[in-house]
């Protein structure tokens, strides 16, 4: 741990730099300067750059067909509400 | 009419201006720049973004409002900018832009990207992945809940 104030840098070996430009309510702006060859991104960037290699290929047909089954179930799926058979009724009676 | 090779869809014919431009990839394929929307009346509403660089690479997505119809869109100005949006306006889903979730099929079910949506701009047809912050939205959110497993 380290504390550090707006405007104060942090060095990281020799050619790393991270300076605290701005303190927010709830965010820090941070600046970094760093070699080329070391990739700076933000951890959601790192997650998503995985989930996307995961995802990266079309499923089969029949998986897809398994994920259409589930968004849209079939009528035989869906079950009359109890109360919906007593509407029916009462509209019936008042004809 | 251009023809494009792939491996999921064999070889299909596209039109130049239905194609899909990511000024900046997507992160981890942040060379891959086109890609053409993809849909088969039989699987829809899943939108295949099939690349046009890489023959294997296809994305499979969903709109968002069908993952989530609650969705609430937040476009930091960095994407706002790549899509050539004005910095002070979220556009809004279905009339400015289409939103698709991208889906990932794991051994535990499906789970649909909702950190960070696929964002196109329909009247120019630029796109982000919009990693957005501070959203509370997962990068794994089961598409069927009762998949999860429980423990």
């Amino acid at each position: 741990m380290m504390s550090r104030r707006q405007g104060e840098t942090i060095l990281i070996g020799d050619d790393i730099e991270i300076v605290i430009a701005h303190i927010g309510r709830s965010r820090v702006k941070v600046g970094i300067r760093a070699p080329r060859r070391v990739q700076v991104v933000a951890q959601e960037v790192k997650l998503v750059g995985d989930e996307n290699r995961a995802a990266a290929q079309a499923p089969s047909a029949e998986v897809l067909q398994l994920i259409l089954a589930q968004l849209r179930p079939g009528p035989h799926t869906l079950r009359p509400r109890p109360d919906e058979e007593s509407v029916r009724q009462d509209a019936g009676t008042k004809n | 009419m251009p023809l494009a090779e792939t491996t999921n869809f064999g070889t299909i014919f596209f039109s130049p201006e239905s194609v899909f431009e990511f000024p900046h990839g997507l992160p981890g394929f942040e060379d891959r720049r086109r890609f053409l929307p993809v849909q088969n009346p039989r699987t829809a509403p899943i939108l295949f973004l099939q690349s046009l660089e890489e023959p294997s690479l296809c994305f499979t997505t969903l709109p968002i409002l069908v993952v989530d119809p609650q969705y609430q869109l937040r476009i930091v100005e960095q994407d706002l900018e790549a899509l050539e949006f004005p910095v002070d306006l979220q556009p809004r889903i279905g009339e400015d832009v289409l939103c698709l979730a991208v889906l990932s099929l794991r051994k535990t079910g499906t789970t649909a990207n909702l950190l960070a949506p696929v964002v196109v701009n329909l009247k120019n047809y630029k796109a982000v992945q919009a990693v957005s912050q501070e959203s509370g939205y997962s990068h794994q959110h089961f598409l069927f809940p009762q998949e999860e497993p429980v423990c």
